[in-house]
């Protein structure tokens, strides 16, 4: 197939691209929702469709911060990152506290419930930083070159 | 968006063809262009223009309605 240079038709593509994408998650989701009623919660999450579906969950979440950074009003990157860390660090360890109260559970797992708790929330945090920073020092410059 | 590319296309004795070929579009792109049907990016209005030689004010400047609030 000879590639399209016709950015009209680029852009046509794409919005074809995005019809078949909602095709496919709606699909993938029916099949996920079947699988649940049939198989129970277990059988839905073995299915490999379940990690397709929250892969491209999570990759979409990384681009749409892409997209927020942008939209939203000028804040402190450092401010952002010290509010965002107090929280997960309350969080995290109010959840570790909480799974080792509850339960029969010993210190270890509250350790470990908190600890992945805090990993997991803490990238996400930090790329946002880096990407409000970026756009920082980008806004920055354009005013030092005006 | 109203244009003036069909009547300066008209002016250098081109066809929808070969005005399409010259900036690396199809017919129908330079088609709808010309009906108003399709926003052409920035880079595609400035190689309209170089093949019609003539500017971008004058191919593509329209004057700003009276009442519009300046949003497209």
């Amino acid at each position: 197939m000879e590639r399209i240079k016709d950015e009209r038709l680029q852009l046509r593509n794409l919005k074809n691209i995005r019809i078949v994408y909602i095709i496919q998650t709606f699909g993938i989701l029916a099949i996920l929702a079947y699988d649940l009623v049939t198989k129970g919660m277990d059988g839905m999450t073995g299915n490999p469709l379940w990690a397709v579906f929250m892969i491209s969950a999570v990759v979409n979440a990384y681009l749409m911060m892409n997209i927020s950074v942008d939209h939203e009003k000028q804040t402190s990157p450092k401010k952002g990152l010290y509010i965002s860390l107090a929280v997960i660090s309350v969080l995290s360890i109010a959840s570790g506290v909480m799974v080792t109260l509850v339960g029969s559970n010993g210190i270890g797992s509250g350790f470990l419930i908190g600890g992945i708790i805090l990993v997991c929330s803490l990238v996400p945090v930090i790329y946002i930083y880096l990407l409000r920073k970026r756009k920082t020092e980008e806004d920055d410059e354009e005013e030092l070159s005006s | 968006m109203e244009n003036q590319v069909k009547v300066s296309r008209v002016g250098v004795h081109l066809t929808q063809q070969q005005l399409a070929e010259r900036v690396g579009v199809t017919r129908q792109t330079i088609s709808l262009i010309e009906k108003g049907k399709y926003n052409p990016t920035l880079k595609l209005c400035l190689e309209i223009c170089y093949a019609v030689n003539k500017t971008l004010d004058e191919v593509f400047w329209i004057e700003k309605e009276s009442g519009s609030n300046g949003k497209n």
